[in-house]
C-alpha cells in the first residue's frame, strides 16, 4: 500500500450499517437527514443493506448497529464486529435499552411463541434469546437513544465519534429540561410521565405534543427510582402502573435489576 | 443441479432470502424465505393498556408506522365502541396518505430504482444525476412533512391517540403544506414518466387482489374490503373470514390466502380497485404511462406506487385546504370501556391492506391482540410468481437470472419487519 492510499483510508474511514431485531425505524431516520447523505463524501459507507447491494467487507472502522439481539446468530455477529471495527455506534432504543423487542421478556419466550404460530409449530428455527442490549454482548463505545433516534443526533455524534471524542450521554432525567420549556406537568394534571426518570435529551418532542413521555431514551443514570416512587405513593398516585408502564422500553434494565 | 440462494437481499425492508434450485434445466424449488427474528408483538400487547397498545405496536414498522398507529387506534375505537369527528378521520387520512409520499419516494428512488438503472445503489447518482436524486429527496421529504405536521415526527407518530389528536397543525401551517403539495404534483408525474420509461419483463398472472374500497375517496383509512376478480365487497372488521394465515416451515412470516389462494394486496390492487377515484392528475399521468385497468404484471407495482404519488400529492393538497379553513375539532374524545369487547381496523398502507385486532377486557387491558400485515399477504403471491416467472429464465446467466428474481422480489416492496413482527 502506497502511503497517498493509507492516508485516504484514514481520512476516510469505512462505515457499516447492520440491524438486528428492530423495525428499521432509525435507519429510515438516517435517510430522513440528507445532511447526512453530504457526509458520503468524508465516510466511506460501505455497507449499508438498506440502501446498496454491495457485500459486507471484511474490514471496516466504525459499526453503526441497530436492534436487539435476540438470537445466538445475533451474538456471534456483534463478537465479529467488535474484533473488526474501532468504534461500535449502539444506535436507537432496540440497540441501547433492548426497547420494545425486550417487552416479550416480561414473560416466556415459548408462551409467546405458541401464542403466536400455534403450539405445534416448528418455524422459529433460530435459537431464541430474552432480547438485550447490544451493551450486554460485546463494549459499546456510542449510544444514541430514543425511539426512533433524532437524525441530526446521530449525525453530531458520528462525526464526534470519528474524532475520537468521548461519548457524553445525559444523565439526568427528563423533568428538569420539560419544566424549562414551560410545559404543563403531567403528574400536577393527575396523568403518569416518565419524564420523571427517563434520559433527557430529546428536547421533551412527545410532551410538547401533549404526549406523556413513554420512556423510550432509557432509565437516567441520575434517576432515582425509590425516590421517584415514594412521591407518587405520596401523592396517591399508582406505583404498579408506573413500574408496569417503564416496562415497554425497559424491561431488560427492570428485570436486571429486579435480578442484582 | 444449479442452487442459487440470494441471502440477505439488499434494499428492501428487513431480512430476507430467496432459495431457489434448478435440476435438469427444471425449476424444483422455490422459496421466499423470512428470516427476519420474530418479535412476538401479539404476545406483547397482552396485560397492556388501551393508550400503550398503539406505542407499542406502531415498532412492527418504522417506515409504515403511521398505519400501524391507526389502524390499531382505530380497531381499539370498535372494540370500546367510540366514534371519532370527521376532522380527526380527515387528520389520520392526511397522516397515512401524505406517508405514502416517503414511502413511495423512497422504496422507488433509493431501492428498486438501482436495479432500473444498472446500479448497486442510488450514490452514484448523486453525480450522474442530480436532478433526480434531488426530486427523489424532495418528495420524501415533502412525505415526511406532511406526517410530522399532523403526528410529530416522521417515525412512530405521537399525537395521534384513541379518540382523537393531542395536537395538530395551525392553520397556517397547513395552506403551506398544501401549496408544496400542488407544486409537488409536477414532481410525482415525473416519476411516473421516469418509471414508465424502463423495461419490464412481459409477465400477466391472474391472481386475485384485495383492497379497501370507499364510495366518493380513494379507500385508505377507511372502507369495506373489495376482491378484484371474484367481485365480493365485504367489511374489514370481518377479515378473519376472508384472510386465512398460517404458518410455513421456510420462515418466520405466516402466508396468507384467500378463496383458497394466494392474492396481491398493494398500490397495483388499489389502483385496480379504485382506479374510478383516481384524481385527474394521476389519471392523465396513468394514460401517459400507457396504463389501462386491469393491470396484472407484478413489475407494474413501481408504476402504480407512482401514480399514488400523484394523487396523494393532489388530494392531500385539497384535504390540507380544507382542514386550513373548516371549524372542527380533532381533540381527544374521552372514553371509558363499558365491557369487554373485540373490535378491528383496517388501513391501506403502503404495501396493501394492513388488519389489526384487540379483545379489551372491562379493565381497560388488551387481552388478545392480531396483525395482519401487507407482506405477511404478498407473500405467498410473491413467492408464486417468482416460481412461475424463474421458471421462464432459467437459460438466462446466473448474473441476470440474480437481478431479475430480485427486480421482482423489489417489485413487491416487501417490508419484513412487518410480515415477521
Amino acid at each position: 500500500m502506497t502511503d497517498a492510499n493509507a492516508l485516504n483510508q484514514a481520512s476516510c474511514p469505512r462505515v457499516v450499517v447492520l440491524s438486528l431485531a428492530s423495525d428499521f425505524g432509525c435507519q429510515i431516520q438516517i435517510t430522513n437527514f440528507p445532511e447526512l447523505l453530504a457526509m458520503v463524501g468524508t465516510i466511506d459507507l460501505s455497507y449499508w443493506q438498506l440502501a446498496t447491494s454491495a457485500d459486507m467487507p471484511d474490514s471496516y472502522d466504525v459499526a453503526v448497529i441497530e436492534g436487539a439481539v435476540t438470537l445466538d446468530e445475533h451474538v456471534r455477529l456483534l463478537q465479529q464486529v467488535r474484533k473488526t471495527a474501532g468504534v461500535v455506534i449502539a444506535i436507537g432504543a432496540c440497540a441501547v435499552t433492548g426497547g420494545v423487542p425486550g417487552l416479550v421478556g416480561t414473560g416466556d419466550l415459548d408462551t409467546a411463541r405458541d401464542l403466536v404460530y400455534g403450539e405445534d409449530a416448528t418455524i422459529v428455527k433460530q435459537h431464541r434469546l430474552v432480547p438485550a442490549p447490544v451493551s450486554s454482548v460485546i463494549e459499546v463505545d456510542y449510544r444514541v437513544p430514543g425511539c426512533p433516534i433524532d437524525p441530526a443526533e446521530f449525525s453530531a455524534l458520528l462525526q464526534q465519534a470519528l474524532l475520537g471524542a468521548r461519548e457524553r450521554l445525559d444523565r439526568t432525567p427528563l423533568c428538569a429540561a420539560c419544566q424549562t420549556i414551560e410545559n404543563p406537568c403531567f403528574w400536577l394534571r393527575g396523568k403518569a410521565c416518565l419524564g420523571l426518570v427517563t434520559r433527557t435529551g430529546c428536547g421533551a418532542l412527545c410532551l410538547s405534543r401533549d404526549r406523556a413521555c413513554t420512556g423510550c431514551r432509557g432509565i437516567a443514570a441520575d434517576a432515582n427510582l425509590e425516590s421517584a416512587r415514594r412521591y407518587l405513593r405520596e401523592g396517591g398516585f399508582d406505583v404498579k402502573a408506573f413500574d408496569k408502564a417503564l416496562e415497554v422500553y425497559n424491561t431488560y434494565e427492570v428485570n436486571e435489576v429486579a435480578r442484582s | 443441479m444449479t442452487k442459487l440462494n440470494i441471502h440477505h437481499i439488499a434494499r428492501i425492508e428487513g431480512h430476507g432470502n430467496v432459495a431457489v434450485e434448478v435440476k435438469n434445466g427444471r425449476l424444483t424449488k422455490v422459496q421466499m424465505q423470512a428470516i427476519e427474528p420474530a418479535r412476538f408483538f401479539e404476545a406483547m400487547v397482552k396485560g397492556r393498556t388501551i393508550d400503550e397498545v398503539p406505542i407499542i405496536v406502531s415498532r412492527i414498522c418504522g417506515i409504515c408506522s403511521p398505519n400501524h398507529t391507526v389502524t390499531s387506534i382505530q380497531a381499539l375505537e370498535d372494540a370500546i365502541g367510540l366514534s371519532v369527528s370527521r376532522r380527526t378521520e380527515q387528520l389520520r387520512y392526511l397522516l397515512v396518505y401524505g406517508s405514502y409520499l416517503c414511502n413511495h419516494a423512497s422504496h422507488l428512488y433509493l431501492l428498486s430504482g438501482p436495479d432500473f438503472l444498472g446500479l448497486p445503489s442510488v450514490f452514484p447518482l448523486a453525480e450522474t444525476a442530480p436532478e433526480v436524486v434531488s426530486r427523489a429527496l424532495s418528495l420524501k421529504k415533502l412525505g415526511n412533512d406532511v406526517i410530522t405536521a399532523v403526528g410529530g415526527r416522521p417515525v412512530h407518530p405521537v399525537s395521534a391517540v384513541v379518540g382523537g389528536f393531542t395536537d395538530e397543525p395551525s392553520r397556517n401551517h397547513l395552506r403551506r403544506l398544501a401549496a408544496r403539495l400542488r407544486a409537488a404534483v409536477r414532481e410525482a408525474a415525473a416519476t411516473v414518466e421516469l418509471f414508465a420509461s424502463f423495461d419490464i419483463p412481459e409477465y400477466e398472472p391472474e391472481h386475485e387482489m384485495l383492497a379497501l374500497k370507499s364510495e366518493g375517496t380513494y379507500a385508505i383509512t377507511r372502507g369495506e374490503v373489495a376482491a378484484l376478480r371474484a367481485g365480493w365487497t365485504r367489511p374489514a372488521r370481518d377479515y378473519h373470514e376472508f384472510i386465512h394465515e398460517t404458518p410455513v416451515a421456510s420462515g418466520n412470516a405466516k402466508f396468507s390466502q384467500t378463496d383458497g389462494a394466494p392474492f396481491m394486496a398493494a398500490a397495483i390492487a388499489r389502483v385496480n380497485i379504485n382506479w374510478a377515484e383516481l384524481t385527474p392528475s394521476a389519471r392523465v399521468a396513468a394514460a401517459g404511462a400507457g396504463l389501462r385497468a386491469v393491470v396484472r404484471n407484478p413489475f407494474l407495482n413501481n408504476l402504480c406506487q407512482a401514480i399514488e404519488m400523484v394523487d396523494a400529492c393532489e388530494r392531500c393538497a385539497a384535504l390540507c385546504e380544507e382542514l386550513a379553513e373548516s371549524d372542527g375539532d380533532s381533540k381527544p374524545r374521552d372514553w371509558t370501556v363499558a365491557k369487554a369487547a373485540g373490535g378491528a381496523g383496517a388501513t391501506e398502507a403502503p404495501r396493501g391492506t394492513l388488519y389489526h385486532s384487540y379483545r379489551v377486557s372491562k379493565a381497560g387491558k388488551v387481552t388478545a391482540g392480531d396483525v395482519i400485515t401487507p407482506t405477511a399477504q404478498n407473500l405467498a403471491c410473491l413467492e408464486a410468481d417468482l416460481h412461475a416467472f424463474a421458471a421462464r429464465i432459467t437459460d438466462a446467466d446466473p448474473e441476470e437470472f440474480k437481478l431479475r428474481i430480485e427486480q421482482l422480489v423489489r417489485a413487491y416492496d416487501p417490508c419484513l419487519s412487518c410480515a415477521v413482527h
